[in-house]
């Protein structure tokens, strides 16, 4: 066909090939391939996957403008578009809720999507259509600012695998029964999720991510779990008052039934929220797969939340990495510590056998933090590198903590200390 | 001492294996790492081939002696545990830069060979080389033959981001290639000119362009009496279009040109949508702006715009389209002119007649 030298290679590629190819391309790039040549004419349209941002459109200062553009776009697109989408994702900032969303969405609930991203502008939240509740084939959902409420006879979705809710209105019940109702979930993400109240039952499940405002969590039936990152605003007074009259162990509560943890993430007010009760918590429960502990914004001055860091590490026997910080309220400085806190509750034959990194950031060089410094020198043969990061608004205290640290004794000669200022 | 001897030794530990390219040679290459590809590692394993140089492995037709010494090289790298990602990003990185040509017959290989990181790799690298590049670009890259009229460029493009400047473009192309064909009929003595439909735009302008001004006379004794609106109307556009043309010729037309689309989309019919562009309709579409009905000088300043614009369009298509393409990306703050805005409105009012 060709003569001599020009070959055309890349349209002798196979079609798999070519597919593979057009996927890593934008889906505007993928459109315009069409114009090449009439092997490549509408090859984009049988692309499993198609994924819209803003960049499909020009942007121009009328919103309403760049809005119709990219509603054209994408029902264009996936009228001229043939076989079957598995992927379907809209990350923009241009569209609002709009009742072409959900035609769009009945097309694909009607095309077998298994993987579905919607992620759309701020401002009048979209109401997700219940033709989304039909998709029995979906194994991945990610919503974002919409709204969310199951019909009444919804079953759940049998292959849902992840499930992401940024920004959902969506009721706690309906929540509860929607993950209980997908026996495969294994990702969960809720954030900015204002439910208060969490009862997880997700026997799949092993990867929890939650951000927003909670009174009470309790994983209930989540054996699997693996990895936990939570983040808490407990700031309302609703919360607070809860949380003062509240009965029972947060600590038991939450970690009570997760025996194959491998990563714990609690951002602000988390350990907080895990103290609450933990006095009362005496089973000793073993993480024995917990490798990673990472806890943001503890406050050094309350020896509740420091009964949990202890508890949280000494159960750990297999830990590898820790990272702590400080809330740096310098303020709060207690006059006389009581540091026989730690005679009585640091176990003399604990030992983090396995304790390479320590990381802790935002020190004030407060007693407590210090003696958990000294606590974590003491008892990991196998430290490699403690690293402090000391709080901005500590200057002549630095040179304290320094003289204390050179003090300790290190239980591994090949322990590295870091003190990092900025 | 002991690690020198260890080093004598171990060669001869190693095993190898025979493998076959399409081409009849044959070459013995290291079992490890030729198991590295599924499509060897079966062989071996299953069938229990190239052991000897009598039983090498048969490697599929796509994979020549060149390819596959890169492929092992690939192979030889990463079948090695131990690398950190980032090692193994700097090898691929390094791995990868090689002409489109090789690039293609490695992806093909490595596809027979279903050596999947390698395809997603070179795919992924010919993705990068095509991403943002326009048609004429990519077409000189890869020598892809330019097999498409003009129309079909523009069909599926106009079909997804419905660009008004293409519709723009279809209509002033249709206008002319009537206007070509009546003067064709009127002069027949040049009876040569035979297929004005299948010249490129090209053809037609500098046909156009060479000839507008014997043709002028010809066209000029009509009747004006029942035409008098539209006369106005097309006026109105023409001076409008004449301020199009200014600005296009400034540095901000490619932000009046957005706005012109903006107002075009705004009361833009949304059934184009499916509105494939057979000649059938642009004639129809033509037959809306009779060019025989006006009055000669307009006419005359209409001709001049319309082959500016369409040799604007046309003369630096490549960057055109990309722009056509990449805005969006590129031009984010470019103001709006209200200048602009007022021809588009225009514009949109004299399509829809």
């Amino acid at each position: 066909m060709d003569n001599g030298t020009a070959h055309d290679f890349l349209s002798d590629l196979p079609l798999s090939i070519t597919e593979i190819i057009l996927s890593y391309l934008p889906i505007r790039d993928a459109v315009k391939m069409s114009t090449l040549s009439t092997k490549w004419r509408y090859r984009w349209a049988s692309l499993p996957q198609l994924s819209f941002c803003d960049t499909c459109v020009s942007l121009s200062a009328d919103k309403s403008v760049v809005e119709s553009k990219l509603i054209k776009f994408i029902t264009n697109a996936l009228l001229l578009h043939k076989g079957p989408i598995h992927k379907f994702k809209i990350c923009t900032s241009i569209l609002q809720g709009c009742p072409d969303i959900d035609q769009w969405l009945l097309f694909l609930s009607r095309n077998d999507v298994r993987e579905l991203t919607l992620e759309l502008g701020e401002g009048e939240w979209f109401r997700v259509p219940s033709c989304l509740f039909s998709c029995h084939k979906l194994t991945l959902v990610e919503l974002c600012r919409c709204e969310l409420d199951p019909p009444p006879g919804f079953r759940g979705f049998m292959s849902l695998r992840t499930l992401t809710l940024n920004q959902v209105l969506v009721a706690p019940e309906a929540v509860e029964s929607l993950i209980s109702n997908c026996p495969l979930l294994e990702n969960l993400t809720l954030s900015y999720y204002d439910g208060l109240d969490l009862n997880l039952n997700a026997p799949n499940l092993k990867y929890l991510c939650l951000e927003g405002e909670f009174k009470e969590i309790c994983l209930e039936d989540t054996p699997l779990l693996e990895v936990v990152s939570i983040t808490l605003y407990m700031n309302t007074d609703e919360i607070q008052e809860h949380f003062e009259h509240s009965s029972g162990c947060n600590f038991v509560k939450f970690l009570g039934g997760v025996p194959n943890l491998e990563r714990l993430i609690g951002h602000i007010y988390f350990t907080k929220y895990l103290s609450i009760g933990v006095e009362q918590w005496t089973p000793p429960l073993t993480y024995s797969h917990l490798k990673i502990i990472e806890l943001y914004q503890v406050s050094f001055e309350d020896m509740k939340e420091l009964l949990v860091v202890l508890r949280l590490i000494t159960n750990s026997p297999n830990l590898e990495e820790f990272q702590i910080s400080g809330s740096s309220n310098t303020n709060a400085i207690v006059e006389a510590p009581n540091l026989e806190f730690w005679e009585t509750e640091c176990p003399s034959d604990c030992m983090f056998k396995l304790l390479k990194t320590v990381k802790m950031t935002d020190m004030c060089g407060v007693p407590h933090e210090m003696e958990l410094i000294k606590f974590l020198l003491g008892n990991s043969p196998a430290l490699e590198k403690l690293s402090i990061v000391p709080c901005i608004y500590v200057t002549e205290l630095k040179v304290d903590m320094l003289v204390e640290l050179v003090k300790f004794r290190r239980a591994s000669p090949r322990a590295e200390i870091l003190f990092l200022q900025e | 001492m002991p690690e020198g001897a260890m080093a004598v030794v171990k060669p001869e530990m190693k095993s190898y294996v025979w493998l076959e390219t399409a081409d009849g040679s044959i070459q013995q290459v290291e079992e490890e790492v030729a198991m590295f590809c599924p499509v060897i590692c079966r062989e071996i394993l299953q069938k229990s081939m190239g052991s000897s140089k009598l039983n090498a492995i048969v490697l599929p037709e796509r994979v020549n002696p060149a390819t596959l010494g890169l492929i092992l090289d690939y192979c030889r790298f990463h079948q090695v545990p131990g690398h950190s990602l980032k090692e193994r990003k700097a090898f691929d990185d390094r791995f990868i830069r090689l002409d489109t040509k090789k690039l293609c017959e490695l992806t093909s290989a490595a596809d027979s060979l279903q050596l999947k990181p390698l395809v997603d790799l070179t795919s992924r690298t010919l993705a990068r080389i095509i991403e943002g590049k326009t048609p004429e670009e990519i077409r000189e890259i890869f020598n892809l033959p330019d097999d498409l009229t003009e129309e079909e460029k523009l069909e599926p493009l106009k079909n997804v981001t419905d660009d008004p400047r293409i519709r723009l473009l279809n209509r002033l192309y249709a206008r002319k290639r009537k206007e070509l064909k009546e003067r064709e009929q009127r002069k027949n003595i040049e009876a040569e000119e035979e297929h004005v439909d299948a010249r490129s735009v090209d053809d037609l302008l500098s046909f156009i362009n060479g000839e507008d001004k014997e043709t002028k006379g010809a066209k000029t004794s009509k009747s004006k009496k029942k035409n008098r609106r539209k006369k106005a109307l097309l006026k109105e556009c023409s001076n409008n279009e004449n301020g199009d043309h200014k600005e296009l010729n400034g540095v901000s037309y490619l932000n009046d040109n957005d706005t012109a689309e903006d107002g075009l989309l705004d009361s833009g019919p949304s059934s184009e949508m499916l509105d494939l562009m057979s000649p059938s309709k642009l004639d129809f579409d033509d037959g809306d702006i009779d060019d025989d009905e006006l009055d000669p000088a307009m006419k005359e300043e209409l001709d001049r715009e319309v082959e500016d614009f369409a040799r604007r369009l046309n003369s630096d298509w490549p960057e055109r389209m990309q722009e056509i393409l990449s805005r969006g990306q590129g031009r984010k703050l470019t103001p709006i002119s209200i200048n602009g805005n007022g021809s588009a409105q225009g514009y949109t009012g004299h399509q829809q007649r």
